[in-house]
């Protein structure tokens, strides 16, 4: 039996947010909802919008969906863990006159760059009410913070040799950011595979 | 029964939906709405998300099938689901009595 027009552009909004296999759960539902109001007696077109009203909005499903999504969680993980990781950073950069490095100034502008765009990443990934958006600046943000320690590691060591307590806490946060950004990866590839199914 | 006063009891709800057996999504909203006496008041969009979250913690898993042509997606609490569920009933009962002996000024527990 065709479905109703209001059914159809119901799961047609959810598909332009979320992963095929969702969507096929949620049609799933969708329809047996429907089922039920036909049974109850109402018509086709009264089913359906009782159906949907039942459901809710489709950016209040799409919204609940993005608020679980790995990428999300990696996002918020690395929002707390940022602040600390920075300030041993700016603790190691400054009491290893960092300036005097024999950096160029291009790499120091794109690392800041790689930096706030990172950062600005992983607060819509935090806050975005989008699925994919979220799935996308969480996996940038994720990119971009690992670029950034694995620089900052690089950096410190062909260009520090003396490495001091602070320098050492400063590369042990990074390192350890670095072993849970890659976990991090693995939970968005997961969710990307749950996606392909 | 207002999404905002379910907030931190929806998860246990689903796990009790599941207790009896596999069930797919729509089923646990209909086996939520009859244990309920149809109180629960949540659009129903709502609970698939909820049923991702427990299944990314391990709590229940997930699989599909086929039905009348639709693809469903069918859930079973896990081992580790059981254990939690098992917790939160002992925590709810607890916080409920609690909440009535405070409420209903009898002391609690309220003698038989």
């Amino acid at each position: 039996m065709a479905q109703p027009r209001l059914i159809t552009g119901y799961l047609s909004a959810l598909s332009a947010q979320l992963p095929a296999p969702v969507v096929a759960e949620l049609a799933d539902g969708l329809g047996e909802t429907h089922q039920h109001y036909l049974r109850q007696g109402l018509d086709p077109d009264a089913a359906a919008r009782a159906a949907v009203a039942e459901f809710g909005e489709p950016s209040l499903v799409i919204a609940g969906f993005a608020a679980v999504s790995p990428a999300r969680r990696a996002a918020r993980r690395l929002m707390c863990t940022g602040p600390l990781v920075g300030a041993c950073w700016a603790a190691a950069l400054i009491t290893g006159r960092a300036w005097a490095w024999p950096v160029q100034p291009a790499v120091v502008l794109l690392a800041g760059v790689v930096l706030l765009a990172s950062i600005g990443l992983i607060v819509s990934a935090v806050a975005g009410p989008g699925y994919r958006s979220v799935v996308r600046a969480g996996l940038a943000g994720c990119a971009g913070v690992t670029a950034l320690d694995a620089f900052l590691v690089s950096a410190v060591l062909l260009a520090d040799p003396a490495i001091g307590w602070i320098t050492s806490l400063a590369l042990a946060a990074s390192l350890t950011r670095l072993v849970f950004s890659a976990r991090c990866l693995r939970w968005c590839l997961a969710d990307a595979a749950f996606s392909l199914r | 029964m207002r999404g905002e006063e379910l907030k931190g009891h929806l998860d246990a709800m689903l796990l009790a939906a599941l207790e009896g057996g596999p069930r797919h999504g729509y089923a646990v909203i209909e086996a939520l709405r009859q244990s309920t006496g149809g109180k629960l008041d949540l659009p129903t969009g709502t609970i698939y998300p909820a049923l991702r979250r427990l299944e990314q913690a391990g709590l229940i898993t997930g699989s599909w099938s086929v039905v009348a042509g639709r693809r469903r997606r069918d859930y079973e609490l896990t081992p580790a689901g059981r254990q939690a569920l098992s917790g939160r009933r002992a925590d709810w009962r607890d916080f409920s009595a609690m909440v009535t002996a405070a409420l209903e000024g009898n002391p609690w527990p309220s003698p038989a």
